[in-house]
């Protein structure tokens, strides 16, 4: 018990704040309460809510169809739409402060040890993620397979809804579909360090999400975690906890992917040297150090920086 | 009396025969409500049921059939009193109304015969109207058409104000063309009616629907016959619990929350003609046969694009997936063909991991101490060492401590600060 006191405690206030944000969000959106989708009317998050059916695409789909498509889900269009554009000017706030379905596996995985977790966080997480991203936008509906069976996004409403006592909740999680949906949400969520998983792997919305992300980092007023590259002292920790894996050590300075990064600002709280912040634009125009022999801001292929000016002073 | 006041009188008499007249628009030139009408008028049937044969003559007038005679469809009366079975209905008898176009009866033959080649048509009684009603209720297999349609107001309560607005516009706007009284007093009311909507939405299908097949130990009891061995069978848990694996599709969810462009039972079942040829998926005239499916999706806008050759395989989607549903399902508790599902083998092959690492995580925690725990290079641990934060895993630099350093081909930070 004082164990998981003292645990508390080390937990830095900021990430105490987004914590209870989750928290919130989760009775916000979820069973019993399901304030949220109630003011539509809407008795869970799918229906008219689902934020992720419109953009199935189907060949021979006419304009007329793809508009039919989101005037069935406009409720979810209007959600995703202010989620890209916050996105867009401030990083992944939904991702990472509000999304109940990403953040309270986030939260159970914080409590168990870190030995017997998965570690996911060094795989390619593009080519999954993308993969499976286009597999679920126009494969799978074309092999059959209904979208809204593939999609897991519900699983933890559903077990929100089975423990608020509604038999809805229930079926699913005695189905077939709803088994192993449960599975992987121990296996990707609980079970996996940082309990972020399937926010690399399989979101949709999040590869959506990511792809707004990275494009708007290119620009230089908008909202990211950026490295200052001349304070970066190359401990690690930034990278050891982030929990989706978006900080890659190169050449012992951190780089930040901003395909996944959330912008939880976890590396902001552990970094002693302020060298890594949430900021507007990079402030190492020009930097006090340099490496000899070797590139020093190398760009790796998959992951996307700010565009730094040449460092022909230095040169 | 002065002529005016007589004048007076005379148009409110003339007023009062019309309104006398209006009330004359339910006939009963039979007389069947000289003892119909009366309260109480109660017998005891075979089965011993105590049964009411009185009608409410408020009740009648105002249902979809309330100012047709009652001879006009119960035609075998002719002697009073009457038989029981005497009062059956055929349904596909020529009707009160002549179509103005043929000059013949209008009747619902058409409508019948749909149905009766339906799945739903060979069953309960062979006029389709008629026999116990409370039997018909509990043991049916198959409805006939009073099952679904019953006696009820011909223009729904919350449509009457439209209606009325639209009647008032009758003679101007349809009588324009066609004229005659007999045209817009028998049929002007029909079109206007259909005109401002059909009766009954999606989710009113869904539930007459459901009033049959939601219910489990009913449909348990339902046997279809086997095209190949010709003999009755039993249905599967397919079958019977259809309303439910309905329920969990985006079909069923977006009626759930009145979204009306998910599709309704009868929409894929039974898309066209009068909407009641419901056939089984094995025939080939079905909407639901695979040969056909790709149509009936691509009536509606949503999935418009079901006809194109690259889709071929969406008409595939299965819309009443039985593995949505409970596994274990108190109805079909010894179907084992719903454990060889594809879902619950991936369930088998995960659940062993997490297993272990559930309760290795438990037993960390009571046991673990205060040690700092890292992750195991078998789940990855060493791999995000290398990768992510470029050094190499513990586990690998403790075996290598007695051998000769190997010169690195890049310098560290602090050599080349040092240079």
């Amino acid at each position: 018990m004082i164990k998981a006191i003292e645990a508390i405690k080390a937990i830095p206030n900021p990430q105490k704040y987004r914590y209870a944000v989750i928290m919130a969000s989760c009775t916000l959106f979820f069973s019993p309460f399901l304030f949220l989708p109630g003011l539509v009317d809407n008795p869970d998050l799918c229906g008219k809510v689902c934020i992720r059916r419109f953009y199935l695409f189907f060949p021979g789909m006419s304009p007329a169809d793809v508009s039919g498509k989101m005037q069935v889900a406009a409720i979810g269009v209007y959600i995703l739409s202010l989620i890209l554009i916050t996105t867009f000017f401030f990083g992944r706030m939904w991702c990472g402060y509000i999304c109940p379905v990403g953040g309270l596996p986030e939260l159970v995985s914080r409590t168990f040890s870190d030995k017997w977790k998965i570690e996911y966080r060094a795989l390619p997480q593009v080519p999954i993620r993308y993969g499976y991203f286009s597999v679920y936008l126009a494969l799978m509906p074309m092999l059959g397979i209904s979208a809204c069976t593939l999609c897991n996004f519900i699983t933890i409403p559903r077990i929100f809804d089975a423990f608020s006592g509604n038999p809805k909740g229930l079926a699913f999680a005695l189905s077939a579909v709803g088994l192993v949906n449960l599975a992987l949400l121990f296996l990707l969520g609980f079970f996996a360090t940082k309990g972020r998983a399937y926010c690399q792997f399989l979101c949709p919305v999040g590869a959506l999400d990511g792809l707004v992300n990275r494009l708007g980092a290119k620009l230089r007023f908008t909202r990211r975690i950026r490295v200052e590259r001349n304070r970066c002292t190359g401990c690690n920790i930034c990278a050891r906890n982030c929990m989706t894996g978006s900080i890659k050590m190169v050449d012992r300075i951190a780089v930040v992917d901003q395909l996944s990064c959330m912008s939880c600002h976890e590396c902001v709280d552990v970094c002693d040297w302020g060298a890594i912040d949430w900021r507007a634009a990079p402030l190492d125009e020009d930097p006090k150090r340099k490496k000899k022999g070797v590139d020093f801001h190398p760009q790796p292929q998959w992951q996307a920086v700010y565009v730094s000016p040449p460092l022909s002073k230095n040169k | 009396m002065p002529l005016k006041h007589f004048l007076f009188v005379i148009v409110l008499f003339i007023s009062f025969i019309q309104t006398v007249n209006a009330a004359q628009r339910h006939p009963d030139p039979d007389g069947c409500f000289s003892c119909h009408a009366l309260e109480g008028l109660d017998y005891i049937d075979k089965n011993g049921v105590l049964r009411s044969a009185s009608i409410d003559k408020q009740h009648y007038y105002s249902a979809l059939h309330g100012s047709v005679p009652c001879k006009d469809c119960h035609r075998r009366i002719r002697e009073y009193p009457h038989k029981v079975e005497n009062g059956e209905v055929d349904c596909a008898n020529s009707c009160h109304v002549e179509e103005p176009s043929e000059g013949e009866p209008y009747t619902h033959k058409a409508v019948v015969k749909e149905y009766k080649d339906s799945v739903h048509g060979n069953g309960w009684y062979k006029g389709l109207t008629g026999g116990n009603r409370f039997r018909e209720a509990k043991e049916a297999p198959v409805a006939s058409c009073r099952f679904c349609h019953g006696n009820e107001l011909y223009i729904r309560e919350a449509e009457l104000p439209k209606f009325k607005e639209a009647f008032d516009h009758l003679d101007s706007e349809c009588g324009s063309c066609h004229q005659g009284e007999i045209w817009l007093g028998q049929f002007g009311g029909h079109i206007l009616r259909r005109f401002i909507g059909s009766r009954w939405n999606k989710n009113d299908h869904n539930k007459m629907c459901n009033g049959c097949h939601a219910d489990h130990e009913r449909m348990a009891k339902v046997e279809q016959k086997n095209e190949k061995t010709g003999k009755k069978e039993k249905t599967g848990p397919r079958f019977i619990l259809a309303s439910d694996s309905y329920a969990t599709t985006l079909h069923g969810r977006l009626l759930e929350t009145n979204v009306m462009q998910g599709a309704s039972c009868i929409d894929c079942h039974a898309p066209k003609g009068f909407r009641h040829g419901v056939l089984r998926d094995e025939k080939s005239d079905a909407s639901t046969h695979t040969d056909n499916l790709a149509e009936t999706c691509a009536q509606s806008d949503c999935h418009a694009y079901a006809t194109h050759p690259l889709n071929h395989r969406f008409v595939k989607t299965d819309l009443h997936d039985i593995d949505m549903i409970p596994v274990n399902n108190s109805i079909v508790p010894r179907d084992q063909s719903r454990l060889e599902s594809g879902w619950v083998k991936a369930l088998i092959a995960l659940s062993p991991i997490i297993v272990i690492l559930g309760g290795g995580s438990l037993l960390w925690w009571l046991f673990g101490g205060k040690k700092k725990s890292v992750t195991f290079s078998i789940l990855g641990g060493d791999a995000f060492q290398e990768k992510m934060i470029g050094r190499k895993p513990k586990s690998k630099v403790k075996k290598k401590v007695h051998q000769k350093k190997k010169p690195t081909a890049t310098l560290t930070r602090k050599e080349a600060e040092d240079e």
